[in-house]
């Protein structure tokens, strides 16, 4: 057997198993998808009709309108409160004490060693009463969200900051007359921009799908969307399907206007 | 009075000394070169004198005004980086017209200053263009209009050639030097490349361990060296201690002798025989390893016929001119 055709066949064999991965995953999502479409689907292998009616419904019940603006505030607020808070954090680790980084890094693996479980009942202990209590409002959410942001941002963003050579930068900044706001405004903060853009969008994909914390901090005081999902378990298949569907569509839409956004211009 | 001058500076990083006692003075328009091994504080000193790097004592007088407690910003000192740090997200225009943004100098004259120094590097045809888009030869280009643009007192440049490939390298060494004469602009190069030195400074500093060991100009560092580490550091030359060189030159010497490759002839009526160990084309020079007695030296002999040349094991004398022998050590 001659190379090329070791080549075509062992190319063949990679295609097939990257199609079948695919399929894999694509099955159950568009299986979903034909059940919120279908008008009843039960003891045949095909469904009996073809209908919106379960998008409809969901689209204009007001309690799901709630719950995904709910959601979409909530993400928003963390990821505001990130930009905020860790933009001049990484600035300040990475440009005055870049030894502060190592211990960085392990602070940020927290919020994944300590199972969400586990962190909702302490964050319940110290936020359910006295001078923060918190719980039951999307105020707790917020801060919670932020923690799980923070390493996606944090990771994302010092790669790009090493990328760029930033003591060089600014020392050259500072030579040319910039002071050390002007050089982060004008030198740094438009270097970050790809890194930054990427773990917002990522955190953000994170943070709407997220159950665990929304459920046991805020429950039904303040529903999220997933917390709207699960309670609406015991309703129609086709309408949680829609539900299911439409949040995945979402984010599609939502990662490709990002993906869009972020495509370097040079 | 000089213009720039530095006395009595010193840094440390705790109980670490980088430098001490740095003592020198630089006249206007010089070309200064700061030459010296990896580590030994040419570098600090540089970014000492920007202003990037604070100082623990001493002073650094510009034009008779001390600039240790003034703020790199308003120091009026350009800088080139070996890594370029040109800014990623602009145009080599703006990267080059940032200094003067800075200043708020007016759009029109702002336009007209960075055409200027972009046709001084001859990248006029280039502005538009962004840092990735470029060559290593062209960032660095860019660095040094970026650098001239703000009519900077003082030039500083760290290692500007060290990322560059040698034939860039040349040209663009030939290029500075052309623009720092032109524009009379007092300069510092740091470098740890002797040849470098050699060609472009109107005088070298030697530094060694946080010292400077030998200043003057490159035929002076070239021909005389202080100590044994200047003449290991420029030039190749052979260091011999006082023993055997005595031995070897047939008259008693109390000091290590420095003996330059070149001004060793190779033939068959010397003085000191020797047996050629191996050879090596350095161009338009060859250079030989020759044992005497168990002590190997370098020679560097004129490459001018292939026919001339000696193999090796053969047996050959030397003669060496005493003027050549320096004693340090």
């Amino acid at each position: 057997m001659s190379r090329a055709e070791v080549g075509l066949i062992g190319g063949l064999y990679h295609r097939i198993v990257v199609w079948l991965l695919f399929l894999i995953l694509l099955l159950p999502l568009a299986g979903t998808l034909l059940y919120s479409l279908s008008t009843s689907w039960s003891a045949t292998i095909l469904p009996d009709g073809l209908t919106f009616k379960w998008y409809l419904e969901l689209w204009s019940d007001s309690r799901f309108l709630a719950a995904f603006g709910q959601s979409l505030i909530v993400c928003f607020g963390a990821l505001a409160l990130s930009v905020v808070l860790i933009l001049p954090l990484l600035f300040v680790v990475h440009y005055y004490f870049p030894k502060l980084d190592s211990l960085m890094n392990i602070l940020i693996l927290l919020p994944f060693a300590i199972p969400p479980v586990v962190s909702s009942v302490g964050l319940l202990q110290v936020y359910g009463s006295g001078p923060l209590a918190m719980v039951g409002t999307p105020w707790i959410l917020i801060g919670c969200y932020f923690t799980i942001a923070l390493p996606f941002m944090y990771r994302a963003i010092t790669n790009n900051l090493q990328a760029i050579n930033l003591p060089d930068l600014m020392d050259a900044a500072h030579l040319l007359g910039a002071s050390t706001w002007k050089a982060a405004l004008f030198v740094v903060l438009p270097n970050l921009r790809k890194g930054l853009m990427v773990s917002l969008f990522l955190s953000f994909s994170f943070l709407f799908g997220e159950f665990v914390f929304a459920n046991i901090l805020v429950g039904t005081r303040y529903e999220t969307l997933q917390v709207y999902l699960n309670n609406m378990r015991n309703s129609s298949g086709h309408f949680s399907s829609a539900l299911v569907i439409s949040y995945f569509f979402f984010v599609l839409l939502f990662t490709w206007a990002a993906n869009h956004l972020n495509k370097d211009k040079s | 009075m000089s213009f720039l001058s530095i006395q009595g500076l010193h840094k440390s990083y705790g109980d670490t000394p980088i430098f001490s006692d740095i003592n020198c003075t630089i006249e206007q328009g010089e070309f200064i070169t700061l030459l010296g091994p990896s580590g030994c504080g040419k570098s600090t000193l540089l970014r000492c004198i920007a202003g990037l790097t604070s100082v623990n004592s001493g002073q650094i007088l510009l034009d008779g005004h001390d600039l240790v407690p003034v703020a790199p910003q308003k120091r009026g000192i350009g800088m080139v980086f070996q890594s370029y740090a040109l800014f990623p997200n602009m145009t080599v225009a703006e990267n080059v017209g940032f200094g003067l943004r800075m200043q708020k100098i007016a759009k029109d004259e702002s336009r007209q200053r960075v055409n200027e120094a972009l046709t001084m590097v001859e990248l006029q045809d280039f502005a538009e263009r962004l840092p990735q888009q470029l060559s290593g030869g062209q960032c660095q280009r860019v660095a040094l209009a970026r650098s001239l643009v703000t009519r900077p007192r003082l030039l500083l440049l760290d290692e500007p050639l060290s990322a560059l490939d040698a034939r860039i390298r040349k040209h663009l060494r030939e290029q500075i030097r052309e623009i720092q004469q032109e524009l009379n602009l007092t300069t510092i190069f740091v470098t740890h490349d002797q040849e470098e030195a050699l060609v472009m400074s109107d005088r070298i500093f030697l530094m060694n361990a946080g010292k400077i060991v030998q200043s003057g100009d490159a035929e002076t560092l070239y021909t005389a060296p202080v100590d044994n580490f200047a003449a290991g550091f420029i030039g190749n030359y052979n260091l011999i201690d006082a023993e055997v060189a005595s031995q070897m030159l047939g008259q008693p010497i109390k000091r290590g002798v420095a003996i330059r490759p070149e001004a060793i002839t190779i033939g068959t009526d010397g003085p000191i025989a020797a047996t050629i160990r191996s050879h090596s084309l350095l161009g338009n020079v060859i250079r030989y390893r020759v044992d005497v007695s168990g002590v190997e030296l370098l020679v560097d002999v004129l490459n001018r016929d292939a026919n001339d040349l000696h193999s090796k094991g053969k047996p050959v004398t030397l003669s060496i001119d005493n003027s050549a022998i320096l004693e340090v050590g």
